[in-house]
């Protein structure tokens, strides 16, 4: 995020963009009705009526999988009504004129065939926009879980840069990153492109300093993998070994059929982890590890913050925390490597990170966290980034970047004639072993999960309220459980993807973004089946929960 | 005698502070604390996310112990740590001679481990297995 959280509230206007923060995020939610509640105005552009869109000023009900075309509407009546900041984009941005020429194709009028948005509504939002002294965009896996993703991202921040939204609090754009933490994981280089730091893995000088450090002769210049890749990398006989360190990618990956097929080609699978997951059922080896609550260590929150986390109790069984597991694995392969403790780690990474070295564990724990960059051991961190207007490009300025709108792979047609996009549960998280294991939790939400449908569409195609049904797409059929709901739109439904039975991933498919690599997890056709015996339905999905859970732990006992 | 341990959330990315209140070396409840994002509030799975360190089995159960099975035909068997280590670096070492290093691809975790565990993971991967094929779930 180029901004922090706590910033939202204090934002005159915020533009959310394929976001649902009610649902992913509830403690930023309340962020969003604070700054309501103390005057903001609020665009939201969804296709479904969530919380932000119910409480918005306007809501752009958009069709799903028209974000690009959407957001050069934006900028053509920013550009063309001419309500952007000259001033801002002279001195701090280029590229406007090839910007503009893209943009001039896309007006709210042109496309509307495409976005589903009244033209009216387009130019009423882009004037709230332009018109708000500070205005904050936020957005989420609406945007990136899509074949077209990234050049939405640009796009968005296109807007921002437009009307001179950057470089002070409560401004920019956010991205609210789904899990505790995930901008950590990036933030310390379990990317195939880049180490520790963001520093690349094709900069020679980059590469000596680690090697360096590191004590090896040389390290790997080539850019590695992408995980979303594996089935296809598996497929061509280049990928033999696969390590997998606290994920459950038969879980939470695009087209599990896929996923499965290839995790039983691969020649050794090494799962570590808390639980006997759906992953692990395919392992040569299981390596068990601490949980959270039983180790500590930094986290980086969605904005930058690096936080501690502490260890409660202590763990039970044979386990060991996962650097330790890394570190007897390297020493068996002939790497000496040896911690005593996560503060050591933290160490070694700053002298090897500009971005981070200011960040001690003394400074974390005094000043409650400490947001990056922070180079320096005086400087207190950072709450937004950009101030003075300089953008992380070599020339200092931000890049205005149109692209065309490309649709969605997958289109519907007479045999699977809905959109499926799959959602978050507010009461679970992700490939939910953590939170599966809550009994509070679990009676908030349990097994097969419910898919949220329009009651035009229910009506059409037979389906009662809390009714089983089966769905499918050209990957697999799952059953699932009907909530009719006006706040999902006619000819699209929703599936959250925390469950095993009623798992979505059976009927996503593997296509990415071209850059982020991320799967089109938000659209893929499917269709809908109602089921006539409903108590032999009821019997088979707990035949089927009871059959999963004695596999999963019948290996442990 | 209860005690109160003061850490971060490990679901979503708000990174909100809450303490976790424990007796006789266990988990009773989870309490809101003051962290800059969250300012003492907590959601739902904040309050009750904590429940499966008790191992509760509701949906699958914790490892305890290195399992293990030589041919996939097998059912796994628990093993010692030593064992555990020996085949899978044995293995890893074999199929790096035998294909070449980007060969081998892992995974880091955007959960409960944390950025240090996260950075030996790398660092095991590029200086040890001598490839950048690391990656996690950020795009999925």
């Amino acid at each position: 995020m180029s901004n922090s959280i706590p910033e939202i509230e204090d934002s005159k206007l915020l533009f959310v963009f394929g976001y649902n923060a009610a649902d992913s995020h509830p403690i930023v939610a309340r962020r969003i009705v604070r700054a309501k509640e103390k005057g903001a105005q609020i665009i939201t552009v969804d296709p479904r009526r969530t919380e932000a869109a119910r409480i918005s000023d306007l809501w752009l009900p958009i069709t799903n999988g028209a974000n690009m075309a959407l957001v050069n509407a934006c900028a053509n009546v920013l550009i063309e009504e001419d309500l952007y900041n000259h001033d801002y984009v002279e001195k701090y941005t280029e590229g406007f004129e090839s910007y503009r020429e893209t943009v001039s194709r896309y007006s709210p009028e042109a496309v509307e065939h495409i976005t589903g948005v009244k033209p009216e509504l387009v130019r009423k939002a882009m004037r709230m926009y332009a018109a708000a002294p500070d205005a904050f965009i936020l957005y989420g896996m609406g945007v990136t879980q899509f074949g077209q993703a990234v050049d939405v991202v640009k796009g968005l921040s296109g807007l921002a840069l437009l009307t001179g939204n950057y470089g002070r609090p409560s401004v920019g754009i956010g991205p609210v990153r789904g899990q505790n933490n995930v901008q950590g994981t990036c933030d310390v280089g379990v990317l195939p492109n880049v180490f520790p730091g963001y520093q690349s893995v094709t900069d020679a000088n980059v590469r000596a300093k680690f090697a360096k450090a590191w004590g090896v002769e040389s390290l790997p210049d080539k850019v590695g993998y992408m995980l979303s890749a594996i089935p296809h990398l598996v497929k061509d006989g280049k990928l033999k070994a696969f390590y997998v360190f606290g994920e459950d990618p038969a879980q939470t990956d695009a087209d599990l059929a896929g996923v499965r097929e290839a995790l039983q080609t691969l020649e050794l699978v090494i799962v570590q982890d808390i639980f006997m997951n759906k992953t692990a059922l395919f392992a040569d080896v299981i390596l068990p590890a601490t949980a959270w609550g039983e180790h500590e260590g930094i986290y980086s929150s969605a904005d930058r913050g690096f936080q501690h986390f502490r260890k409660a109790i202590e763990p039970k069984g044979d386990v060991k925390v996962d650097w330790e597991i890394f570190s007897l694995m390297a020493n068996a392969m002939g790497y000496p490597m040896h911690y005593n403790n996560t503060k050591e780690i933290w160490d070694e990474m700053r002298e090897l990170c500009p971005i981070y070295y200011g960040a001690t564990y003394e400074k974390i724990d005094s000043q409650g966290g400490v947001q990056w960059p922070c180079p320096t051991l005086d400087h207190p961190g950072t709450p937004y980034l950009y101030k003075g207007n300089k953008f992380d490009r070599p020339n200092g300025k931000g890049l205005l970047f149109a692209s065309e709108w490309r649709p969605p792979l997958e289109q519907v047609d007479g045999e699977y004639p809905l959109v499926l996009s799959t959602v978050r549960e507010v009461g679970h998280y992700s490939c939910r072993t953590m939170t599966g294991n809550c009994p509070t939790l679990k009676t908030l939400a349990d097994e097969p999960g419910y898919l949220q449908i329009n009651s035009a569409d229910a009506a059409k195609y037979g389906i009662e309220d809390e009714a089983l049904l089966w769905i499918s797409s050209r990957r697999g059929r799952v059953i699932t459980r009907a909530q009719i709901t006006d706040r999902a739109n006619a000819g699209t439904v929703y599936m959250t993807y925390q469950w095993w039975i009623g798992a979505c991933n059976e009927l996503t498919l593997e296509h990415v973004d071209p850059i982020s690599k991320t799967p089109e997890f938000k659209y893929c056709a499917v269709k809908i089946e109602p089921i006539s015996d409903q108590l032999r339905a009821e019997q088979y999905l707990q035949e089927e929960y009871s059959k999963l859970r004695y596999r999963l732990s019948e290996p442990v006992h | 005698m209860e005690k109160k341990v003061e850490t971060i959330c490990p679901y979503c990315g708000a990174g909100c502070h809450l303490n976790l209140v424990t007796r006789n070396g266990k988990i009773v409840r989870a309490e809101g604390a003051p962290g800059r994002t969250n300012e003492g509030q907590l959601c739902l799975k904040g309050l009750y996310g904590w429940e499966f360190l008790n191992d509760t089995k509701v949906l699958s159960p914790r490892l305890k112990k290195p399992l293990i099975r030589y041919s996939r035909s097998e059912p796994f068997h628990e093993t010692s740590w030593e064992e555990a280590i020996r085949f899978a670096s044995t293995r890893l070492m074999e199929i790096k001679k035998k294909y070449g290093p980007d060969a081998i691809m892992a995974t880091g975790s955007a959960r409960g481990p944390g950025n240090e565990a996260n950075y030996v993971m790398q660092k095991l991967v590029r200086a040890v297995f001598g490839t950048n094929n690391i990656d996690h779930c950020a795009r999925i």
